[in-house]
Formats: C-alpha cells, structure tokens, sequence
C-alpha cells in the first residue's frame, strides 16, 4: 500500500519549528483522516497535528521532546490509492539542496525516501519547501555591504534594523526594505534624539548584547529609617545601597569581575556609580573608593555631585571607572524592576519602594508591621552565576539590616 | 532598407578602403572571388584591386607580415578565418604587436578580425571567444561590438586610432542581428552603453551575451523585475565607471560572457565592482561563462555549454532573491 507523510504544518505566522510534546498513536493503529495523533509544542502554544487521511500509522520517525522544523516529516501513513494520489497531487514538488524538501516525496506510490527525523542545526537549506515562512534565519543577521554602508552613513545600529521585516533570503534586510523603512519613517512624526538619550541608547543596546539576569529579594528598611534620623547629613536609601554594595564587593571583588575575551578582569579600586535621572536620560556619577568613604562623607559628595549633575557639569571621566552601579528605582514608587548593567560593568543592583507590611512576629505571636523593599542584582551571566549573585544580594541584604556597621 | 552585422562589417571596410589610401585587407580567401569564409569581404578586391590580398595559411607570418607594414605607416586589417586559430599568431600579436611602442615609440595600427563565439554544431576549434586572453595583455585594445551599429562603427575606429586593436566579431550574429540603416558615428572606444535602464539588477555583458541579457531582462520584466543591461562594448580598456554608476542604481550584480569561466572579463568586472563599489552591492556579485570544458559538437549540448537568455533568467531570479 502507498505511504502518505505526516508532515510538520505550518503552525502559524513565523512560527519555523516546534517540539514534540505527545504522540497519542503507534505504528500499527487504524486512524481517521483529520485525526489529532502528535501534540506539538512552538514558542506560542501546544498544537496538534493531524492525520493527512485516513488509513492505518506506518511508522513515526521522529522523538518525544526533539525539535523538528516546519515541513518534517514525522511519520507515514499507510493510506488507500485514492487517498495517496489525491495527496500526490497536492504535495508540494521537490526542490533540491533542501533537507526539509526531500523527504516529501513527489509521488506518493514511489517508494519513500528512508525515514528519518530531521533535527534543528542539521539543516542547511533555508527555507522549507512551499512555505511562505523561512524555517532558518539564519541569513537574517547578513547584513550586505551595502546595507552597513547605508547604516554608517545614516549611523544606524542592527538594533535599529531590528523592527524591519526582511524580504531578501532567510528574511535579511535588504537595502530595498531599509530604504522603504526610512521612507515610511518621513510620514511620521521625529525630532532628532538629544546626546543624552542617544548616549543611553547606544550604552543599553551594547550592554544588551550579553546575557542579562536579574534575581531579586526583600529587605527590611527599619533599621535603616531608624538609622537615617541619626545621621548628619541624612543619607538617601539608595547611598545605604551603595555603601552596603561597596562594603560587599570589598569583601569579595571577584563578584565584580568583567568577561573578556577569556580573561577575568578585576577593577583595584571599589569605584560604585549611582543612577541619576537627567533630563531625558541617565547620569551615572561614580564614587571613587566608595569601600574606603564613610557614609558621612559618601552623603556629602553625592551632594557634590547632584549639584555639578543639575548644572550639567558633571563630565565624562566623573562617569566612567565604575566596577558597578546602584539604581534606587523606588524613588518612582516601583517595587521591582530589572535595570540593565552599563556595559562595560557586571554589577547593578536595584532598590525599590518600601512598603508596610504585616510580618509574623515569632516572640510576640503577633504580625507586626514592617517597612520591606525589593533588592534586585542584575548582572551579566558570562561572569557570575546565580550562585555568585545570591551570596552577594544576601551578604548586601545583610549590611543594609544594620546600617551602624555602615 | 535592412543591414545585418556581417554586411555591417563588410561596409566598415570598404567605407575605410575608400577613404584611406593605407588601409588594406590582409588573409585567407579574403580575396578573388571567395570574398572570405564568411564573405566578409566579399566583392571588396574588385571593387579595390590589389588592396584585398590572399595570405598563405600561416597565422604567425599574417600578422607579422601586418606589423610590418603598419611600423612602415600602413593600416593593415588583417582577418582571422576563425578566432580559435589566432592562438597561432598569440606571438605576433602579444609579444611583437602589443609591446611595440612601448619599447620603441614607433605604433603598429593592425586590426586584426576575430570571427568569435558559437554557433551550432562547431564544436571546440570554430566555437571559441579569445577576448579575455587578448584583454590579459598590455598593450591591446580588444573590441567586442554587440549591435549592428558598433560592428560597424567601432571597425572604423580599430582602424583609425594607432594601437593593435583586436576587433571580436560574433558569428553568431552576423546574421541575425539587423539594423535599419547605418550610423554615422558612435560611442567613444573605452566608453559602455547602457542597453537597458533598470533599477533591480545590473547584467553586464558584451558580444552576443548583451542579446541574450536583453532577452532575459524582456522575460523578468513580465515578473515585474526591471533589469539594466550594460553592454561594456570594449571589454579593453574596461568602462568601469559605467559598471559603477549602475551598480549604484540597482545594488545587484550579474556578469555574463560566453568565455570559459577561469577568470577572464566577467572576473575582472566583479573584481573592480568588489575593490572600488564593495558598498554599492547588496548581494554577493554572480557571474554566469560557458562551461569549463571544450566546447561541444551536439547542438544540444552547445546550447547548455554556453549561457543563453533562459540560464541567465534562472541566474538573476536567484540573485534578485538574494
């Protein structure tokens, strides 16, 4: 009797693959036509494929939890000769230099093709056969040199060409959509990005190119807040962060340590900069040797510090050095956020609003209320591991719930 | 009235033996009443007797015995019976004509006529296009006319300017290609010609692989594609200007010749487009040449052997893809 592949479908828009997650049949079983027998999962949800017609399963030739692309094939069933010509004259036809493509076979009553499942990263060509939807992009990253040259002239990044649909193989950008882009671009309304905003766009985009993660934790401000009222100059929660950051990586400065290459790298000195909102943008003043300046004197040259920044002298090399950053983003009334680490920095650790609430009093077998605030570390993963990270927190966390030590 | 490449070939020279008194028309069976293996010349050494000459069947004395005479002022044409056996003369023409001035100051004006390129049926010795080798050298012009109007325009000028010029004729098209009626000048030597305007992909070309782009280009248009065509007219010296200013247009590139494929004037174009246009291409610049092997005797096989309007429409729908 004729096979009939049962062919990974096209599950949506841009969808190029997708895992099995279920196979309700096994060789051998009667099924239906339009008869759900493999779940699959993409990355939008779980689907299922159904039979191409009716007919008894020859054999399934893929796995559970393998990844197979758009246009696989996953198996065969053994179907009547009707049913396989009908299917032969929709299959689409062959193409060569395509993985995906040959095991679709042309004329379902020519023998198949032997089976196999084709996995994710053993294709080459790029585009499955007869879809509208390539199933490997990777020619989406090609940029031509005429492309770059355009992008150097305009001083355009790949995180702008990120929004442009390609049409050129594997979905790149041509220079025809990059200039259709500007073009559509004219229709709406711009203004030109200040050098603020255009500073902190180019340092996010280059920091974004490593992989970011973020864990977070509470932290308990009462002690603190009770602190604070006895102190001269009165420091900012986000100063406490600070210090208590500085005062931790003293402890442990390999925390704060830069991937490069295949080097460690690992600042001398305990320089922490802290986030500053400016007029459309950020200034990261830093602190020099913030390991080493009590918190008296941290409070009074931050003071020094905001000043220059409000009257926009604060200059570059006042910016720069810093092994780490603290970004107190309560002051917007958020409880937790994931701030992105400057680039050249692993470290950035987050502070949000405090709250009231109620916390179970063990001695007094009572809840009693308490000021608690989100702590979050961002950090680049190629230099620290969640565990690193934690210790870190934790040990900040520490600090920060007796500030007299501070 | 209708004038077709070769008869446009054989106007040029008679035009030139009327006019000038130097030029004469030198090789085999040119002369009598054979008029040539092509009739190039046909009817020419009655109309100018003695000035139409019969050569022996040595291509190396041929274009000596022409050196010769143009070092002593003449404005000798000598004719190829086929491109393939000016291998023969490569000494003469290489060695002798093409360093000439440079290592005497005296010129040697020879034109020297190669029936190029394949029609069916020729097979490896009378199939042939030689104008990448000659292109190789110093001290050469090398002309490959792709229209009725340059093979007759640009012979005149071969003849008139005073370095060795190697004029390539395409057999293929002294007959089918057709013109009304003849111009009276064309475009500058060394100048390429916009055969088609297009802003999608630029073919460039030469010989009778212009008329096979033009072909390919008409098919495209009808999938909405707009091809431009450049026909570089003298692949020496090379209009690299042109090559440049469409490539700006279109940011694709596709070179056809009907040479064999190991560099050669499609390789030098991409070459030039790659060192000075890098940031002009928005694909991997495509060359399409014969095959990398004799050429075959079987008409079917010929026709796969060299690129013809279809391969080339398979070739730049692949590249407009890109």
């Amino acid at each position: 009797m004729p096979q009939v592949p049962i062919i990974m479908p096209q599950l949506g828009e841009s969808i190029a693959e997708a895992t099995i997650v279920d196979i309700k049949i096994k060789p051998g079983d009667e099924v239906v036509d339009d008869q759900e027998i493999i779940d699959v999962e993409t990355n939008k949800a779980v689907m299922g494929v159904t039979t191409p017609c009716k007919g008894k399963i020859e054999r399934i030739t893929v796995q559970l939890t393998e990844t197979y692309p758009v246009g696989a094939v996953l198996g065969y069933v053994e179907a009547n000769e009707q049913d396989a010509a009908r299917f032969a004259k929709h299959a689409p036809p062959a193409s060569p230099q395509k993985e995906v493509a040959e095991e679709i076979p042309v004329r379902a009553d020519q023998e198949v093709a032997p089976a196999r499942g084709k996995k994710i990263g053993a294709r080459d060509g790029d585009r499955a056969d007869g879809l509208p939807v390539p199933a490997i992009t990777k020619g989406a990253t090609f940029m031509s040199p005429r492309v770059r040259a355009r992008m150097a002239e305009l001083q355009l990044t790949t995180a702008d060409l990120a929004g442009i649909m390609g049409t050129g193989t594997g979905n790149r950008v041509t220079i025809k959509d990059l200039e259709s882009f500007l073009h559509n671009i004219d229709d709406q309304t711009a203004h030109e990005a200040s050098k603020i905003r255009a500073g902190v766009a180019d340092a996010m985009r280059r920091s974004w190119t490593r992989p970011l993660s973020t864990i977070g934790s509470s932290v308990n401000l009462d002690p603190m807040l009770k602190d604070r009222q006895s102190r001269d100059p009165k420091p900012g929660l986000g100063l406490y962060a600070l210090r208590a950051l500085a005062l931790a990586l003293a402890e442990n400065p390999a925390a704060a340590a830069k991937f490069f290459g295949n080097r460690m790298v690992q600042s001398n000195s305990i320089d922490i900069g802290i986030a500053v909102e400016a007029e459309d943008g950020i200034m990261v003043p830093v602190i020099r040797g913030a390991d080493k300046t009590s918190l008296a004197d941290l409070t009074t040259k931050y003071k020094e510090l905001i000043e220059l920044a409000r009257q926009r002298r604060i200059s570059p090399d006042m910016q720069t050095g810093g092994i780490a950053t603290v970004s107190n983003f309560g002051i917007f009334g958020m409880e937790w956020g994931t701030p992105i680490p400057l680039p050249d920095q692993t470290l950035l650790l987050g502070l949000g609003v405090g709250k009231k609430v109620p916390s179970w009093e063990e001695t007094k077998n009572e809840f009693v209320p308490k000021t608690e605030a989100q702590i979050t570390l961002s950090f680049d993963h190629r230099s620290i591991d969640g565990g690193g990270a934690s210790r870190l927190l934790k040990r900040v966390i520490e600090l920060l719930e007796h500030p007299k030590e501070l | 009235m209708s004038i077709t490449y070769l008869e446009a070939i054989r106007e040029a020279q008679a035009r030139l033996l009327r006019h000038d008194d130097r030029v004469f028309i030198y090789g085999q069976d040119v002369g009598g009443t054979f008029g040539g293996a092509f009739k190039a010349t046909k009817g020419l050494a009655k109309e100018f007797p003695k000035r139409v000459l019969n050569t022996p069947i040595s291509e190396d004395a041929i274009v000596g015995t022409a050196i010769g005479a143009a070092m002593q002022g003449m404005r000798p044409i000598v004719e190829m019976q086929f491109a393939d056996f000016s291998s023969i003369a490569l000494n003469q023409i290489l060695n002798n004509a093409g360093t000439h001035y440079w290592r005497t100051g005296v010129p040697v004006p020879i034109t020297v006529r190669l029936p190029c390129g394949g029609t069916k049926g020729s097979g490896p010795f009378h199939s042939q296009t030689m104008e990448s080798l000659y292109a190789h050298y110093p001290g050469l012009i090398v002309m490959t006319p792709a229209t009725v109007e340059d093979a007759y325009t640009m012979l005149i000028e071969a003849v008139t300017i005073d370095d060795p010029v190697v004029y390539c004729e395409h057999k293929y098209l002294y007959y089918h290609l057709k013109a009304d009626k003849l111009p009276d000048k064309g475009l500058p030597i060394g100048r390429a010609r916009i055969a088609r305007e297009g802003r999608d992909l630029t073919i460039v070309s030469y010989s009778a692989m212009t008329q096979e782009s033009l072909a390919a280009a008409e098919e495209l248009a009808r999938e909405g594609f707009e091809l431009e065509v450049i026909d570089l007219r003298t692949v020496k010296p090379l209009d690299t200007d042109a090559v440049l200013a469409s490539v700006a247009r279109t940011g694709r590139l596709l070179c056809v010749g009907e040479s064999f494929p190991w560099g050669g004037t499609t390789a030098e174009v991409i070459a030039r487009v790659t060192n000075q246009g890098f940031h002009l291409l928005d694909a991997a610049p495509q060359r399409l040449n014969a095959k990398d092997t004799p050429i075959p005797y079987h008409p079917n096989l010929w026709s796969a052997h060299r690129p013809n309007a279809k391969s080339i429409v398979a070739k730049a729908r692949a590249l407009l893809r890109e």
